[in-house]
């Protein structure tokens, strides 16, 4: 059991973590990417570029947080992440997924929520990237799937917001419909959160009573072939049932959850 | 040009083979996400299969307000009107 000053220690790096992730963003956003428009190369190398730089602050951010004891982590099968065209999609039960999976694929392309085009912290950084906005659904769609076509790697939560605690899985269908219209590869990472950092409904600053300890796994592909030459929305029906199966038998139904959130 | 009813016609050949849907279901007054469980994802694989039937740009702005199977005969009637 570790003592009263230590969880006070956790919380307030928590808090601290917070504030370098919104200045680590304003800094890429509103100063290194302008800076890096005065180098050469037209709009696709300087989006490359960003999404390079973007995959190294995060890196950093998770080595920062790992190193202040914030959270511990590990991450199994990154070398199989970064193919052209693949489409990998992970559960979603804490605020910080995406940071470890985009830090740990080769720039990847992002399907994110609507709002971090609005938020000022992380706004500059989302658009200069060319990451896709969740909404509105039609351009999602053909925003992503041009993604995977002109041979990026994407990543996506199929949940399409974090897991809610205590119910079942649920994925939308979107990134099924992407799948079988656009992925050459569909690869699988699941994530765990033992106990719980950040989920859904618990103020930041609630810090698990014990430091959370992530894990990430990289699944086997999962074949498409059988979805190929199906009418598309039956198509996705099909996959999309067969992910939620997966994803569940792998996590348990409720998703990354063990139930006990440490409160 | 197209008459009204051959665009019904068009959408209950692209709704059937789509979607696996009976055309007998596929009326006028029949209500896309209600009746026929056309959600917004699927509604992206409609529009997509029009553009390629009609080769015509559909933007998705002109259904937005589409609810019916007759409120789609009318947006795409418009459309080659136009």
């Amino acid at each position: 059991m570790e003592g009263r000053q230590t969880y006070f220690w956790r919380s307030v790096a928590t808090g601290l973590c917070f504030t370098l992730f919104g200045l680590g963003g304003l800094i890429l956003g509103v100063l290194v990417f302008p800076a890096t428009l005065l180098l050469p190369g037209g709009s696709a190398r300087r989006r490359a570029r960003m999404r390079g730089l973007v995959q190294r602050a995060l890196r950093l951010f998770v080595r920062v947080i790992n190193g202040v004891r914030v959270i511990s982590y590990e991450f199994h099968g990154s070398e199989r992440l970064g193919r052209p065209g693949q489409l990998i999609i992970a559960n979603h039960p804490t605020l910080v997924d995406v940071v470890f999976i985009v830090a740990f694929t080769p720039a990847p392309c992002c399907v994110v929520k609507a709002a971090l085009f609005r938020n000022p912290f992380t706004r500059g950084v989302v658009r200069a990237a060319g990451y896709i906005s969740n909404s509105p659904t039609d351009e999602m769609i053909h925003g992503a799937s041009a993604a995977l076509h002109s041979g990026d790697s994407l990543v996506m939560f199929p949940e399409g917001t974090r897991t809610r605690p205590g119910q079942p899985l649920q994925f939308a269908r979107g990134t099924a419909s992407i799948a079988v219209h656009a992925a050459d590869v569909l690869t699988p990472v699941y994530v765990r959160c033992e106990p719980l950092l950040l989920p859904k409904f618990v103020p930041w600053y609630r810090v698990p009573p014990r430091r959370p300890h992530y894990t990430f796994e990289v699944g086997d592909d999962i074949d498409l072939a059988a979805y190929r030459g199906v009418p598309p929305p039956k198509a996705s029906r099909l996959l999309n049932d067969r992910l939620l199966q997966h994803f569940s038998a792998r996590l348990g139904a409720s998703g990354g959850y063990n139930g006990d959130s440490g409160d | 040009m197209q008459t009204r009813d051959e665009i019904l016609e068009q959408i209950k050949a692209s709704l059937t083979e789509l979607f696996e849907l009976d055309p007998a279901r596929i009326t006028l007054t029949a209500r896309l996400n209600e009746d026929l469980e056309i959600d917004s994802i699927d509604a992206v694989d409609l529009l997509d299969g029009l553009r390629r039937q009609t080769g015509r740009k559909i933007s998705a702005e002109d259904f937005r307000s589409v609810r019916t199977v007759g409120d789609l005969v009318e947006a795409i009637y418009k459309l080659v009107q136009a």
